[in-house]
């Protein structure tokens, strides 16, 4: 599905791509450019570039690829529910604040140029962040203003350069984190369920993801937007922000999302953390899986003539080519072979396992993202 | 939109304090992608834009591979005037939805994009020297971050700057600014005033128009004007704009030169030295 964006004007041989999967399955695992194995680029990150937005980033992977977020808000009156439907729902709310958002409050978009709009590629991008973005249900209670008025949130994401150098998934994901951390509505004035009235003065906006040092006026922050990281594997090895060459020879590729909550940790009840151990640390979350498709599993394997239906009667039966079958089955040294089959459970287990470990990469990563001053 | 430039009278500056013919201020940073073979950003007061260039380039592969819009947005925007023998020039413009003060998605196929596009593509091949790159192509793609008026003038701005930057040769720096005239009531209105580099509430209430010329010199080369005017009035009105366009000119060859002062300098271009987008929240 996302093929459109993984594989573009990638020149290698097929010798090439032998050479550099035999590198990558070492152990430990010789990269191109002389990175570890969870080594990330280095990449250049700014927040409120665009004074026009209600929260905006800008971030530079080290290969150039760049691209522009743009957080912007609008209130927008809340669908009017059915009769029956609503009475519950007011009378639940009354009981308790119960403060619930909808999917759709969040509209997120992928702009790449020389894309259509509507290209599988960009829309793929863009379901995959808002899967991460809406999977716990907490971000669009941010949005909620009263019961009959909410915010309506538009991400626009711009990649700069294309095609872009590498998947952007990575990109986009850190710049659409910053921006929104950088996000900040109006504080509202109005009161309960009136047309909401919001104050002029920009510096008594809140941030839609509260600082820590801020915390105190309000039980349920904490959380931060997701982190969504490509994590790639070749034979038993699990490498992180692959580079394009490495992308092309990969087994499999996982887009794994991670949340952090830095709440209370009495609720034992979160049965969904795989976070290590709960008390030191970041909590971390895993939101969403997603596997990617490399441009390796593209590749159509190789058929002997013998057995080709569409080469019928170009070959000799098979009897006389012994080594056809052991060509296409066995691993022939210095010869590519696109990977076939699925990826096993435990590699995969062993991805997500590596990304969310203490001390993991997925800390590594917010750690970083937290020295981005939010202007 | 109520607005009122009739006080424009009064004391004969417009509503952000400029007198007739000044122009807001002006930012540009050239080659703020290292990855790209040419960019630009500009600012013109509150309208800011990126400019990416790709090429020249062999034609056709990228083309055809890099989805159908690209070259959907060719046919809409190259001028192949003689396909063989001169580079084609591509422009796509992306309007970020972040970019107006109401969020507004524009898409690729509206038309008013394609007619920025036409004319950016239509303008830059009367510059460029495309006969020097026969069989390929220049594709430039246009960021607009922020608009706030004179958005066709900063695009071409932006698009100049970036070419320099790629090493594209051409004629001149092709320059733009556009210009509007206060007289909008009656023919007798003698103390009507040219106004340049209009904002984007002047460009709702008074007749404007684009010019761009080729370097200092009075050579139009670019004249839009999609607004009802006085004929009487346009003549002031291009001279006006060709007076911008002479300052800006001053100001975007000074931006090349000293990025070309500082490459020099360092001994060779540094990677990721121009990241700075300095932009006050």
């Amino acid at each position: 599905m996302a093929s459109a964006t993984t594989q573009q004007h990638l020149l290698l041989s097929p010798a090439e791509l032998a050479y550099l999967h035999s590198s990558l399955s070492l152990t430990p695992p010789v990269r191109p450019d002389g990175r570890t194995a969870t080594q990330f680029r280095p990449l250049t990150a700014e927040t409120g570039v665009l004074p026009a937005a209600n929260g905006s980033a800008r971030v530079c992977f080290a290969d150039g690829t760049e691209a522009v977020v743009g957080v912007k808000a609008e209130v927008e009156k809340r669908k009017v529910l059915p009769l029956s439907k609503g009475h519950e729902q007011i009378r639940e709310s009354d009981g308790d604040d119960a403060v619930a958002g909808e999917n759709d409050w969040v509209e997120i978009t992928v702009e790449i140029p020389g894309y259509r709009d509507d290209d599988s590629s960009t829309v793929f991008l863009a379901t995959m962040l808002s899967e991460a973005l809406l999977a716990d249900g907490e971000f669009t209670k941010k949005l909620w203003i009263n019961r009959r008025f909410h915010w309506k949130l538009y991400i626009d994401q711009i990649i700069l350069i294309s095609p872009p150098l590498s998947y952007p998934l990575p990109l986009l994901s850190l710049t659409t984190h910053l921006a929104l951390l950088s996000t900040r509505l109006p504080r509202l004035k109005s009161e309960a369920d009136e047309d909401p009235m919001f104050d002029d003065d920009w510096d008594a906006s809140r941030f839609i993801y509260p600082r820590q040092s801020s915390d105190t006026t309000s039980a349920t922050v904490g959380s931060r937007p997701p982190v969504t990281l490509l994590v790639m594997a070749v034979g038993d090895n699990i490498i992180f922000d692959p580079s394009k060459e490495e992308l092309a020879v990969a087994d499999s590729a996982l887009a794994v999302s991670v949340g952090e909550r830095n709440a209370p940790v009495d609720e034992a009840s979160e049965t969904m953390d795989v976070d290590g151990e709960p008390q030191a640390g970041r909590q971390l979350r895993l939101l969403s899986v997603r596997t990617i498709d490399p441009p390796s599993r593209l590749t159509a394997p190789g058929v002997p003539n013998a057995v080709n239906a569409a080469a019928w009667g170009q070959g000799g039966p098979v009897a006389k080519d012994p080594g056809a079958r052991a060509a296409e089955i066995d691993d022939v040294e210095g010869v590519w072979k696109a990977p076939r089959g699925g990826t096993k459970v435990a590699i995969l287990g062993a991805m997500v396992q590596k990304v969310l470990e203490k001390g993991g990469i997925a800390e590594e990563v917010l750690d970083g993202l937290d020295a981005v001053d939010l202007g | 939109m109520p607005l009122d430039t009739s006080t424009y009278n009064l004391a004969l500056l417009r509503i952000d304090g400029r007198r007739w013919n000044e122009l807001r201020q002006l930012r540009g940073q050239i080659r703020t992608q290292a990855a790209a073979d040419g960019s630009s950003y500009l600012e013109m007061g509150n309208t800011k834009i990126m400019c990416v260039v790709t090429g020249p380039s062999e034609e056709g592969k990228r083309r055809n591979q890099g989805a159908s819009s690209a070259s959907a947005a060719g046919s809409g925007s190259s001028t192949s005037a003689s396909a063989t023998n001169a580079a084609d020039i591509l422009v796509s413009v992306v309007v970020g939805g972040f970019s107006t003060v109401d969020r507004k998605k524009r898409a690729r196929s509206d038309k008013r994009i394609q007619e920025l596009q036409a004319t950016l593509a239509k303008s830059l091949a009367a510059v460029l020297h495309t006969h020097l790159f026969p069989r390929s192509t220049i594709s430039l793609s246009l960021h607009i971050l922020s608009q706030d008026g004179s958005l066709l003038a900063c695009m071409i701005n932006a698009a100049t700057l970036a070419l320099v930057d790629a090493g594209v040769p051409m004629t001149d720096y092709l320059v733009a600014c556009s210009a509007g005239s206060t007289s909008s009531h009656s023919a007798a209105d003698e103390r009507a005033d040219p106004l340049i580099d209009l904002n984007n509430q002047e460009e709702q209430e008074l007749p404007f128009l684009t010019v761009g010329t080729l370097g200092a010199s009075d050579k139009v080369v670019v004249l839009v004007c999609e607004s009802r005017v006085q004929v009487s009035r346009l003549e002031g009105m291009m001279v006006a704009a060709a007076d911008g366009c002479v300052n800006i000119r001053a100001y975007l060859d000074s931006v090349v030169r000293e990025k070309g002062h500082r490459m020099v300098a360092e001994g060779a271009v540094e990677k990721g030295a121009s990241m700075a987008m300095d932009i006050d929240v």
